[in-house]
């Protein structure tokens, strides 16, 4: 019963240990970036996750000897990294490291996996971005980038606009960007970034977004703008016109030669026909002048009696035609009846 | 008069070795996508291993590439549907790439490890990139 115990006991003690030792001294790998191909980091751990130093040894397959790390990256006296110069790296040739380290008189050795460092370069931002007008509403992004060799780059592209609510992303092979639409009322913003493309390596490291550039009307200036048509709308013009129509009734009030310019007094020509009116008491003749015996001539020196006119149903259906001459004066076209005496002798009678 | 031909003519000539040096770019970034185009459609399963050279040195550039052109050779098609577009990919990789530069090379193509068609592949693949990479570098200094 005791020896099992006793074999249990430090199997316990190394099962509580084991996670604790795990998680204390866990570098998980070793992650290595070559920045822009100037230098490179590797990077094995962080202060909390790393109790003790390490030492970091590389070496080129079938090339170099087992190298120690020349310049160590520390974060509060631990070692997390490694930093590697432009010429203690070669691409294209399989690359091996060791980190080594010793606990309580134990060696600990991680070794890495294989890596390709041209799978891991990250170039840097693109820098220099600028914006030109093409003709008919089009918009030209250009920029470079401080990665030696251009031909090996693609690139790509974020834009949103300030009514937009996310940003588009474009992919982009060459150093330029053609926005085929662009609208002058909204305000853009541009950002790039770059990647090794396909042809140069396999990696899916990309660079950090580029310096923003932007181009169109800021909606700040624009409502200052507004502010001030809001001031000359409905402050200034209503004033301005208040002004005016003071002055003009001033000038009607005083001056009695701009009224009658502005409010013509209506012509009543009654005043030519008082004499008409009243000293001929409306006698038009003897106002306009004519001479008395033409008044003479013009009344009437015989007399007429009138002759009345009736219509007597007729019994047949042929009528004499009536001639129009034959008609006696003072009757509608009717057919005669039989008449009074009259200076026209009319012999017809209706039969 | 003769002198003046004499300089058009060697004008006109170093601007075509100008333009010509990018065209080669052109071509190998071609063979890279012919490559990973020929990776999908060919059999990686019960087929014979290949010698696949890896990172070799300058010297052994030609010789590599040979290899990788003559192991192309033996690759087979994933199945019959495919198989169009498995002999268009390999016809494009059967054309000469490299010129010999001519320098001794110390290890032939059988010395290099045999591995299956994928992996096979994306060597090459690596090759080509490294040539291109290469190009662009001299290119810049």
């Amino acid at each position: 019963m005791a020896v099992p115990a006793a074999f249990l006991a430090p199997v316990l003690l190394l099962c509580g240990l084991g996670p604790r030792l795990a998680a204390a001294h866990g570098p998980t790998g070793v992650e290595c970036v070559l920045f822009n191909e100037e230098y490179m980091t590797c990077l094995w751990g962080s202060r909390e996750t790393l109790t003790t130093n390490y030492s970091l040894y590389y070496w080129y397959e079938n090339r170099s000897p087992v190298v120690e790390c020349k310049r160590y990256l520390w974060d509060r006296g631990v070692s997390i990294g490694c930093h590697f110069n432009q010429s203690e790296i070669v691409q294209f040739q399989p690359f091996h490291v060791l980190l080594n380290a010793s606990l309580n008189g134990q060696a600990l050795e991680i070794r890495s996996k294989r890596m390709e460092l041209q799978d891991l370069v990250k170039p840097g931002a693109p820098v220099n971005l600028t914006i030109r007008n093409m003709s008919s509403n089009q918009l030209q992004l250009t920029w470079s980038s401080p990665y030696p060799k251009a031909q090996c780059l693609e690139h790509a592209v974020k834009y949103k606009s300030n009514k937009d609510t996310s940003w588009i992303e474009h992919g982009v092979k060459g150093d330029i960007f053609s926005f085929p639409s662009v609208d002058y009322e909204k305000y853009y913003t541009f950002y790039v970034r770059s990647k090794i493309n396909s042809y140069c390596g396999s990696t899916q490291l990309w660079s950090e977004w580029s310096v923003p550039v932007v181009w169109g009307r800021n909606t700040t200036s624009l409502a200052e703008e507004q502010l001030q048509w809001f001031w000359i709308h409905t402050v200034l013009v209503p004033i301005a016109s208040c002004l005016l129509l003071l002055v003009l009734v001033v000038l009607l009030v005083r001056m009695e030669r701009v009224w009658v310019i502005l409010m013509p007094r209506i012509p009543n020509p009654s005043k030519n026909f008082d004499e008409l009116f009243i000293t001929h008491n409306g006698n038009f003749q003897e106002w306009a002048g004519v001479p008395k015996d033409m008044l003479e001539s013009f009344k009437p020196n015989y007399s007429e009696s009138i002759c009345y006119v009736s219509e007597l149903p007729s019994r047949e259906s042929h009528d004499p035609q009536w001639d129009g001459s034959n008609r006696p004066p003072g009757g509608p076209g009717a057919p005669a009846g039989p008449r009074e005496h009259s200076p026209y002798q009319n012999n017809y009678v209706g039969v | 008069m003769e002198r003046m031909i004499i300089f058009c003519v060697l004008f006109f000539c170093s601007s075509m070795v100008l333009t010509a040096t990018p065209q080669k770019a052109m071509k190998y970034k071609q063979l890279v996508k012919t490559i990973g185009q020929l990776e999908e459609v060919v059999k990686d399963k019960d087929v014979e291993f290949l010698h696949t050279p890896e990172n070799p040195v300058d010297e052994c550039l030609f010789t590599a590439v040979t290899c990788f052109q003559n192991g192309t050779l033996k690759l087979q098609p994933k199945n019959s549907q495919v198989n169009s577009k498995f002999i268009k990919t390999v016809n494009i990789l059967k054309r000469p790439i490299l010129k010999d530069s001519g320098k001794q090379c110390e290890s032939t193509c059988e010395s290099y490890e045999k591995k299956s068609p994928k992996e096979f592949l994306k060597s090459f693949s690596k090759l080509m990139k490294k040539v291109i990479n290469q190009s662009y570098r001299k290119s810049t200094i």
